[in-house]
This record gives structure tokens, sequence and C-alpha cells, in this order.
């Protein structure tokens, strides 16, 4: 496996404009020919069809949800980020490009960073002509507000709901070429095969998740837009559909997993309640430019908030990194929850939160400017606790949000596989170790509607793609084994459940290669999750038919790939022995407790190959190359 | 794609509010004109003479007819088509509540409605087709119709319970008929929601009132 | 953490147009802390164990917005909390030993897929007769060319927040989707953006609407009342009148 990422020559600043014009084109005519099989219907896969569709491709589009709008992008709360430097406050697409490279620690590639905040600007464009309606000033003119590891104000958002405004937008736009005959919908469809033909990937299986049935799709391409991995944790800030089975099944094909141990905590979540729990809320950290972390300084303090004087409050974010204050990267703020509650100071009954306290801005702007700005963020606390956060503070905990990692990708969104081009969350590509606040819809957004139209072309313009049916054997071959698996599935009839199975991975997975992982933690997860494997396979219950909405099939499916993958996350995360943005090994750290880097000798992208069930996989290394930001050890202080 | 400005369910609507709306401006003239009868036979039967005399009147009562069989045509097949817009029906359903507007009265529109088609069918015939005493001028003595009609407990009782009805039915339906023209507005929303009970409270309080009087009084005998 | 049992009674049916019955259920020792989709996930961990097969419903985000939750719950639409989704439903709103009575939406234009499972997407056939500013991706000027009040903006965005979850059908007495339709309509209505198709886009999502099979409106705020994102019954006003205005100008 070779992995070369395509990266277009000379400086960074325009290496883009090249690409785009060394790039093949397809004739507005022969468009019409080629059938492309986007895969998601999230920010990233609608807009790849909204826009794919536009051109005058043959689109065929497919997703879990009864409907493409409800793609898990819909839940992003807090913003997007863009160069727009309408707040005059020293930004520029450099300062963005910098910023994520910084952001994610130094272990994204260059060129595709600065190709995303190039695209940033257009996106916010394109939102508002689609009429997503962003914040305004009074003047009527756009606002943005900071957003977490961000000194200037470039985020746009959408009330507590810039996610779904996006979504929608981007589902409107594809709409209106569903409406034109441009691209067909494939709703309550889930991938379960890649298929390869010659070497290109010219198809997928899906289940119908009505009927049962197992469709075949032909194409000339194939474009994965299937969001990240959060819920190999179980518990996530995922939505409970999100799963890695289409990206799983597209390595077992043959496309290189980058980075997999590159996950993203977000430090302001709703804490876990009970053991049935089935998500975790996020609350957006936007929460952070008013509310103050912090928790008792004496270990132990069972008081209630109220009656902890100043004095004896530790706000330590503050304390620790004055510049930034609360508004530090979610990794640091993540990890120095855990470090007060490891070191018990955590409040709330499991010990296991912080406190967010909104006193200080209500008492400094009122409570009804406290309300405009975060009112429905506020009731979904209070929902969900029982508890007034005008009131008493918030409690936090962090919890796994985002997968910077994914299926490697070059240059042009393409995977190992020629043909398959991984969209959004599902590639590992320009986040880095860690990523910034509001970049994620900003990537999706970016990939759908402005990369991959340019470097689909180019590889559609450059490749022999002779006709194929769903009658070839590749075909007939990746439709058995779905049968098959199927059938095994529903053989077992153990009689434990496919919840408990998902549970107790994410027990693994949480305690050891979540916030903190080491050594023999990790080792001891490459011990447990094989073993927790084979008992599936051996006692789950998969009850019900396979040929009728089946969602315990659906799930058990789901499972049984993160019960694979968790390995692969899991020896990603024992490999790289430095830590690095969100990846934080024990034996990596600063004098002070902060990330260390090893750049000597990890500053590569980690590019996995399949080798089989249970085999060890082939680690293949992309180096990264700096040509314009120098990698510094990252300090918020 | 052209529109369907009376066929599609808001076209529907918007004839509904429009007949629905004229019929209660009717009744509005025609409780204004009732209640001239405390003024006394010969002023009640001047007026009535007066209306009838005018030629516009006719005018007035073909496009009342219309509008009512309008009305009725198009809220019985809206009607019709609700109900097969819910083919199965729900085991238990509950009124939501909070901001709703569902009432009893907007819930049973049709039986309201459909009760007054009977009523007003009996009512036109009881008061302009049946033979009528006549006045010494040559007229058809309004008054003193009214006042036999009213003088049977039964018909009284008949119409009181109408009024109830006629009542109910506008209760829901003058504000209904602002939403249906799209006349909606922040600040008169709330009041035409209020204004629209009040008047239609009005409105069969007073015909009550007349069939009441008109019965335990008898009027006053010229 | 309190706990309770309660009784359920759910409506089970094997598919589109087989015939539906309610079957009873208990669920007990729920937390009060659970979700009541995380109390019907406990009662199918029960089933499951056993092999017998789950109840079906939907979700995803479990968080409000995404809509695909929706159960009628007590005759009421996403139960007793106004101006929440199924999914933000917590068990702490009842009581030990009550009876709840679970069952989808119901409406001709939403078939029964499989239990509480219902098919919605004649919802994006309404949105694809012309919910959408109609223009190429590329092609948009600068975001800030247009200055657009912050009340007209918020107005906006009050109507964008519809989750098409369908609540609003599944409470109407005519199963009707006119706030659905609506909250797209003015959505758009409202900006600047949305003019240049503001009456043509009207008419069509209307006579989508109404080819569907969803009912008439007789305005009675049901929907309101129930929509988790407290969409106002002022939007289909504004449609009407768009669809008056729509009549006149044609
Ligand atoms: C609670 C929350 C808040 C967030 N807030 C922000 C924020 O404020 N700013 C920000 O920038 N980012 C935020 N993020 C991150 C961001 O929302 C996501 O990274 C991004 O939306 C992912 O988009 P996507 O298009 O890649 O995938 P998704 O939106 O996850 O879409 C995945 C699509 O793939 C389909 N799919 C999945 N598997 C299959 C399969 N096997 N077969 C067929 N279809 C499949 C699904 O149906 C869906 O349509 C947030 C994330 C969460 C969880
Ligand atoms: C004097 C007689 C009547 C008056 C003043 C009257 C008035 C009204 C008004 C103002 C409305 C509201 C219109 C709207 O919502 O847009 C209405 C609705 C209605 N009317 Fe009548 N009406 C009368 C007779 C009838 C009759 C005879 C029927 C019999 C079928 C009827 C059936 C209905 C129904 C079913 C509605 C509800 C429409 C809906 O669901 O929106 N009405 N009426
Ligand atoms: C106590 C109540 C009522 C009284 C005393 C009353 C009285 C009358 C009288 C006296 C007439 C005859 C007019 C004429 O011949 O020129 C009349 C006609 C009529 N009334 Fe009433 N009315 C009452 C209630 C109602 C109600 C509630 C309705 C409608 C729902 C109604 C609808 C009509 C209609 C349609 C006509 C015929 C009008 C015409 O042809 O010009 N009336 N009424
Ligand atoms: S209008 Fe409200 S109830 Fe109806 S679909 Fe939208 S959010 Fe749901
Ligand atoms: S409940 Fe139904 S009647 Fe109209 S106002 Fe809402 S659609
Ligand atoms: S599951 Fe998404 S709104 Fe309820």
């Amino acid at each position: 496996m070779m992995l070369d990422s395509k990266t277009p020559s000379g400086p960074v600043a325009s290496k883009w404009d090249r690409a785009r014009f060394d790039n093949k084109l397809v004739n507005p005519a022969n468009r019409r020919k080629y059938t492309i099989l986007v895969v998601g219907t999230g920010l990233a896969g609608a807009s790849a069809a909204a826009s794919l569709g536009e051109q005058g491709y043959n689109v065929k589009s497919f997703c879990i949800q009864d409907s493409p709008r409800r793609a898990h992008s819909i839940a992003a709360q807090g913003g997007i980020n863009a160069a727009k430097n309408y707040q005059n406050d020293g930004d520029s697409i450099y300062r963005l490009f910098y910023d994520t490279v910084k952001g994610g620690d130094y272990r994204a590639r260059e060129a595709n960073v600065y190709r995303l905040a190039q695209s940033s600007v257009s996106i916010i464009d394109q939102c508002v002509a689609q009429g997503v309606p962003f914040a305004r000033e009074y003047g009527g003119l756009l606002d943005n507000r900071s957003f977490g590891g961000s000194q200037v104000e470039r985020t746009f958002y959408a009330r507590g709901q810039t996610g779904q405004q996006l979504l929608l937008g981007a589902y409107s736009s594809m709409m209106r070429q569903v409406a034109d005959g441009g691209v067909k919908l494939f709703p309550r469809r889930e991938m379960l095969d890649l298929v390869v033909i010659d070497g290109k990937a010219r198809g997928i299986v899906v289940r119908n998740l009505v009927t049962g049935e197992l469709e075949t799709h032909a194409g000339d391409a194939v474009l994965l837009a299937t969001g990240g991995y959060g819920t190999a944790y179980y518990l996530s800030t995922n939505a409970v559909n999100s799963n890695v089975t289409a990206a799983w099944r597209a390595h077992k094909r043959g496309a290189a997993f980058a980075n997999p141990c590159y996950t993203q905590i977000h430090p302001t979540c709703i804490p876990v309640s009970g053991e049935e729990q089935s998500k975790l809320t996020l609350m957006s950290e936007s929460l952070r430019n008013d509310g103050r972390v912090w928790v008792p300084r004496q270990q132990g303090d069972a008081r209630p908030p109220e009656q902890i004087p100043e004095s004896e409050r530790d706000y330590y974010l503050e304390r620790k990194y004055p510049s930034f204050g609360n508004l530090v990267p979610r990794d640091v703020a993540s990890r120095n929850a855990k470090q007060a509650c490891d070191d018990g100071r955590g409040v709330g009954d499991s010990g296991l939160a912080v406190y967010l306290d909104f006193a200080d801005a209500i008492a400094r702007v009122g409570e009804d400017v406290i309300r405009m700005r975060y009112g429905n963020l506020f009731d979904m606390y209070h929902r969900i606790t029982d508890e007034n956060p005008y009131k008493v503070p918030m409690r936090m905990y962090p919890a796994i949000h985002y997968t910077m990692g994914g299926l490697w990708v070059d240059y042009n969104l393409q995977s190992t596989v020629p043909g398959l081009h991984v969209l959004g969350e599902a590639n590992f590509s320009d986040h880095g170790a860690n990523r910034l606040g509001a970049s994620a819809l900003m990537q999706g957004l970016a990939d759908g509607y402005f990369v991959i139209p340019s470097t689909l072309a180019q590889y559609l313009g450059s490749t022999a793609l002779p006709a194929v049916s769903t009658d070839h054997d590749a075909f007939k071959e990746a439709r058995q084994t779905q049968q098959d698996q199927i059938t095994r599935l529903l053989a077992v009839k153990g009689n434990q459940t496919i919840r408990s199975f998902h549970r107790r991975l994410g027990h693994i997975m949480w305690d050891y290669a979540g916030m903190a992982r080491n050594d023999a933690g990790l080792r001891k997860a490459l011990e447990e999750i094989p073993k927790l494997r084979e008992e599936f396979w051996s006692s789950v219950s998969v009850p019900g038919d396979p040929n009728n909405l089946n969602q315990s099939l659906e799930h058990a499916g789901r499972v049984a790939d993160y019960l694979e993958f968790g390995e692969l996350l899991v020896r990603d995360a024992l490999h790289r022995t430095e830590s690095c943005g969100g990846h934080f090994r024990e034996e990596s750290q600063t004098p002070d407790g902060e990330a260390q880097r090893d750049d000597a000798n990890f500053s590569y992208v980690a590019a996995w190959e399949f080798q089989g069930v249970g085999r060890t996989p082939t680690l293949h290394k992309e180096p990264l190359v700096f040509e314009e930001v120098h990698p510094t050890q990252r300090s918020y202080k | 794609m052209p529109s369907r400005p009376f066929t599609s369910s808001v076209g529907t609507k918007l004839l509904v509010g429009i007949t629905g709306l004229f019929l209660f401006l009717y009744l509005l003239v025609h409780i204004a004109g009732n209640l001239v009868v405390f003024a006394g036979p010969d002023t009640f039967n001047k007026y009535a003479g007066a209306l009838a005399g005018n030629p516009l009147i006719i005018v007035i009562e073909v496009v009342l007819l219309v509008a009512f069989l309008a009305h009725i045509v198009k809220t019985v097949a809206m009607t019709l088509a609700n109900r097969r817009a819910r083919p199965v029906a729900y085991v238990v359903k509950k009124p939501a509540g909070g901001r709703s507007r569902k009432t009893l009265a907007s819930a049973t529109m049709i039986v309201s409605g459909l009760w007054l088609l009977i009523f007003v069918v009996l009512h036109v015939y009881g008061f302009k087709f049946a033979p009528a005493p006549v006045t010494a001028d040559g007229h058809r003595d309004l008054y003193v119709m009214e006042m036999t009609y009213f003088a049977n407990p039964f018909l009284v009782g008949f119409y009181v319970l109408t009024m109830v009805i006629v009542g109910m039915h506008l209760s829901h339906g003058i504000s209904s008929a602002f939403q249906s023209l799209g006349l909606d507005h922040p600040a008169w929303t709330p009041r035409i929601l209020t204004g629209g009970k009040v008047v239609a409270a009005l409105i069969a309080a007073g015909f009550i009132l007349i069939a009441l009087w008109a019965h335990f009084t008898g009027g006053v005998r010229a | 953490m309190a706990t309770i049992s309660i009784t359920l009674k759910v409506w089970r049916q094997d598919g589109p147009g087989k015939p539906g019955r309610l079957v009873d259920y208990t669920a007990s020792n729920i937390s009060t802390d659970m979700s009541f989709l995380e109390m019907l996930d406990v009662v199918n961990e029960g089933l499951i164990a056993k092999g017998q097969d789950a109840i079906a419903f939907e979700s995803d985000c479990r968080e409000g917005i995404c809509g695909a939750c929706g159960l009628v719950i007590n005759g009421v639409p996403n139960g007793p909390v106004r101006g929440a989704t199924t999914c933000q439903l917590h068990m702490r709103s009842f009581k030990n030993g009550d009876t709840i009575t679970i069952e989808p939406w119901r409406a001709k234009a939403f078939p029964v897929v499989k239990d509480l499972v219902v098919d919605r997407s004649a919802f994006d056939r309404i949105i694809a007769a012309g919910g959408y500013v109609s223009f190429n991706t590329g092609g948009a000027p600068d975001g800030n060319c247009l200055p657009i009040s912050k009340d007209v903006s918020e107005s906006a965005m009050d109507m964008a927040a519809c989750i098409g979850c369908g609540s609003c059908v599944a409470a109407c007495k005519n199963a009707a989707a006119h706030l659905f339709t609506s909250a797209k309509v003015t959505h758009l209505a409202l900006l600047p953006q949305g003019q240049p198709e503001r009456y043509t886009r009207v008419v069509s999502m209307v006579d989508r609407m109404d080819q569907e099979g969803f009912g008439n409106c007789s305005n009675e705020g049901e929907c309101e009342a129930v929509c988790p994102k407290d969409i106002s019954i002022s939007g289909i006003a504004q449609m009407y009148r768009d669809y008056h205005s729509a009549s006149i100008k044609s």
C-alpha cells in the first residue's frame, strides 16, 4: 500500500488554486453519464450530493435515518468558523489556518488545512444565500462570537442550533436536486459493504432497513460521508445510530484507517446519571464564554455550591491558563476536569463533575441577556437534570464527542481504494490530533460544497471506468458476505443483549483508551476486546425477522464492527507513545502535566491496513511536513 | 404551477372563511333587525316592511343562499377529507392544552353546522314561507307571527338550544375565519380570539332573549 | 434517586397495513432520572434477552433536535411536557403505578412501518416541492451584502427551528401538515433570499401537501401546543396570506 498524499506543489496559499487548475474537468454534457453513490447525508454528504447534482452528475444518496435531514450534523450547537474578519480583529485565512494546525497539535496536513481555511469564507456566503438565519447584529450584519481556543471572533452561529440550520440548508439544496431528478434519495438504507472491481470502488451493498432486502448499487465513484465513530465508547454525545460500520467495511475492503486513536473529549457535557443512560448531552462550549469553571479547593467538600465561599473555590482554568482562562481548547479543559475529579475534588453525587458557574455573568449582564444567549441550553440542562442553572451552577463532565481519526484520504479526499472518497468526520484529514470548536461543520461543508466537486472530476476525468452492472461477481460476493453475516448474527441465539456488549465495550474503551491512556491499560484493553468479541459471537441474542424493520439486527451489526474496530483504536493508541492533542499518554507529559509531543518519532499520520479480524494490521506512515507553521509546544498559558 | 384559489386546502379555507364571515355579518344584521322587536309591533313591522320592499334585498338573499350553500359544500367535503386523513383512530387521544385553541366548539363544528342547516330550513320555512297573519295595511304581520310562534314552548326550547349552538359555532368560527384569511397579528390576534367569543356569546344571548321574552310576555299587545 | 414501576400499553404492528393492537408490558424499578426512551430501552432489553422481538421505535440524537423520535403518550404527542420531544421526556413526569399508553403518529400520510415507527417521507416531498432557495453552489454573494434586521432574522429562525418531527400532524384532529409546511414557507418568506420564489414556493408546497393526503386545517392550534419547537400557527396565517396573494397575482 502506497500513501501518496498528492499534495500540490508550490506555496501553501496557492496550492488549491493550482490543484483546481491542474485537475481534469468533466464536460457538462458527460456528467449525466456518471453515477455517484453518496453515503451519508450529514453536512458533508448532503452538501456533496447537492453540489454534484447541480453540476449534472447522476447522484444516489443513502442514509440510515428516515429522512436525510436527521443526520447527526443536526445536533451541532455552537457554530461554524470562517475567516471573514468581519469583526476587524485581526483574523485572516492564514490565522485560521495557523490556529487549526496549532490546535491540532501539529498532526494535520498543512495543505488540507489551508484549503479548509480558504473555503470557510465561501461557506458562509453559500449558507446565507440558502436562507440560513445566522445570528445578526442590530445593524443587520452577521454576528460572531469567539469559540474555544481562538482569540478572534470568527464563529458564526444560529442560536444554539447552528448544525441544524446548516444541515437544513444543505438538505434543502439537495432536495431541490431531488425535485430536479439529479439526486435520488435512498433513506433507511445502511451501507454494509463496498464493492471493489479491478481495484476501484464501483458500488455498495446496502440493507433496506424496512424490508430487510440487501440491495446492490453500482456507480463510478463512492463518497463516504458517514460521520464519526464516537459511539465506540457507547456513551458519547453522538446520536445513538452513529456507527463505524460503513468506514470499517470499506477498511476491510482495502481503505487504510488513519489515526483512529485521535478522539476528542468534550469538556462540557451533562454528567452520567445512571447505568441505563443511552447517551450524553453536550452543552455547547460557547457556555464557557460566560461560565466559570471551578471545583472546591478542598478534597471531598460536599457542601452545596452556594455554601462554598469564594476563597474556597478553585477556578483552576483561570488560575493555570491566565491568558485563555475558561476558553482553553477542549483537550486541555477536559483533562483538567478529570484531574480535578481524580484529585477527589469532583462535585455532585458521583464526584465526577465540575461546576460551570454563571452567577458572575448574570450579575454582570443580567439574567435576560444570559437567557438570550443560552436560553435553550439552560432549558435543556434544566429538563435533563431537574436543576435550574440560573440559580445553581451547572455540573459538567467530559465525554467523547468527536473523532479526528478516520479513513485515510489524500489531498483529493480519495482513500487508498481509488474511487472511494471520504468526506466530513469520516475522514482523518484536517484536524490533526485535536479539533478546534466550530471547525467540524466548516470541514464537512468545505469537503462537500467546494472540494469534492473539483477533485471528483479529476478522478472521473482521468480514470477509465468501464460500465459495471450489479450482476458482476464482485457484487454477488459482497452481497453474499453480508447475507452470511446476518445469518450468523441471528443464529447465535444467546441470552445476552446487544446493548450489554456495547456497554461493556464502552467501559473498556473509556477506562483504557479514554481521556488518559497508558501502556498497561492499553495492553489490557487489547486482551479484553477480543475476549468480549468472542463472547458476543457465542452468546448475543438478536431476535426478530431479517426481512422486516429489525433494529436489534442493525444494532448488532454495528456493535460487531465496534468489537473489531475498538481493537484497532487501542492498537493505534498503544503504538503512539507520545501525547498529542486528544491523545494523552500518561508516559509523555511535561513536568506541569501538559501533553508532550514527540516530533522526532511521531510526526506522521498512522494509516493502518487491514489484515483480517484478530490479525495485527500493517502500519503505514505518511510523514507530515511543516513548511509554514513550525511545531512548538502548544501553550495556552 | 397555478394556484388553486378555492380548491386547495388553503383555498378551501379561504372560501369557508369568507362565507363564514359573510354569514356572521348577516347574523349581526339579523339580530340587530330582530332586536327592533322590543320597540313594539309598529316599528318592527315598518322596519320589516321597509326591508322587504328594498329591491337590494333580493340580491343579498341570493348571495346569502350561495354563501350558505358554498359554506356547507366546502365544510362537509373538508370534514370528509379530514376523516380520510386519519383512517386509524387513536385508542387514547387527549387535548394538548397549553396554547391550543381547541375547544368543544372547535371539535364539533360539523355537528353544530349541520344542526344549523336543519334549523335554517325550518326557520326560513316558518318565518318566510309559512302563511302569515296580515296587518291592517295589508303587510305580513311578522310581529304577531313571531309572538304566536314563540308561544309554543317546544319551539322556544328548540330555538334556545339552537342559539347556544350558534354561539358555539361562532365562538370558534369568528376568530378562525380571520386566521383562514391570513389575518394574524401579534397584538390583534389575541383580541380577535376573545372578541370573537364575546360577540358569539352576545349574538346567542340576544336571540335567546328575544325568544324568551316573546314566550313569557307575549310581546306588547297592539 | 427514586424508582417507579409502571404498566405500558404499547401499539404493536408487524408492518404497513397489518392489524395492530395494544400489548401490555410492565417496567419495574425505573429510575425517575431516566428518559422515556431509556425506559423503553430497558423494556426492550428484557424482551431481547428472552429472544423476543423488541418494540420498534425511532430515535437518534436523543437531545431534541433530529426529530426522529415521537410517540403519542397517553393521547398527547410527546407526552405531558410541553415544548419538548419524546426523547426529552423524563420518567420523573410519571408516578409509581401509572399506566402509559404509547401509540405511533396516526395519519394516512404517515403509514406505520412497524410498531411505533411511521414513514414521514411525505415531509421530504413537501420540502422537495419548493422548500429551498434555487441557486447553485458557488454563486453566492458575500454573506454581509444584504443586511437583515435582527428582528426579521430572529423571526425567520423561530420558523426555521422546525425539526420535521410530525408532532403537529399527530396532534391535529385532521392530520393536517399545515404547521410543518408553513414553518418552511414562512422562514423563507421572511428573508430577502426567499423573495424571488416566494409565491411559486407556497403554491407548490401546498399542492404537494394536499397530494400527500394530509387533512385540512381548522385552526385549532393543537399542533402549536404540542410542537417541541414552539412553532406558532401565525406561520399558518402567513402561509394563507402568501397563498391567497399568489392566487391574486396569477
Ligand atoms: C452534540 C454535538 C455538537 C457539535 N457541535 C459542533 C459545533 O458547534 N461546531 C462544529 O463545527 N462541530 C460540532 N460538532 C461536530 C459536527 O457536528 C460533526 O463532526 C459533523 O456534523 C459531522 O458531519 P458529517 O457530515 O461528517 O457526518 P454526520 O452528520 O454524522 O452524518 C453521517 C451520515 O451518514 C449516514 N450513515 C452513517 N452510517 C451509515 C451507513 N452505514 N450506511 C448509510 N448511511 C450511513 C447517516 O445516516 C448520516 O446521514 C458537534 C457534534 C456533536 C455530537
Ligand atoms: C348562519 C350559519 C353559519 C354561520 C354564521 C357560520 C359561520 C362560520 C364561520 C365564521 C366559520 C369559520 C370559518 C373558518 O374557519 O375559516 C365556520 C366554520 C365552519 N362551518 Fe359554519 N357557519 C354557518 C353555517 C354552517 C352550516 C350550515 C354548516 C354545515 C355544514 C357549517 C359548518 C361549518 C364547519 C364544519 C366549519 C369548520 C370549518 C373548519 O374546520 O375550518 N356552518 N362557520
Ligand atoms: C330568535 C331568533 C331568531 C328570530 C326571532 C328570527 C327571526 C326571523 C324573521 C322574522 C325572519 C323573516 C324575515 C322575512 O321574512 O323577511 C327571519 C328570516 C331568516 N332568518 Fe332568522 N331569526 C332568528 C334566528 C336566526 C338564526 C340563528 C339564523 C341563522 C343561523 C337565522 C337565519 C335566517 C335566515 C337565513 C332568514 C331568511 C332571510 C331572507 O330570506 O331574507 N335566523 N328570521
Ligand atoms: S412544526 Fe413543530 S411539530 Fe411540526 S414538524 Fe415542525 S417541529 Fe415538529
Ligand atoms: S392542529 Fe390542525 S387544525 Fe390546524 S391549527 Fe393545527 S393544523
Ligand atoms: S431522538 Fe432526536 S429529537 Fe428525539
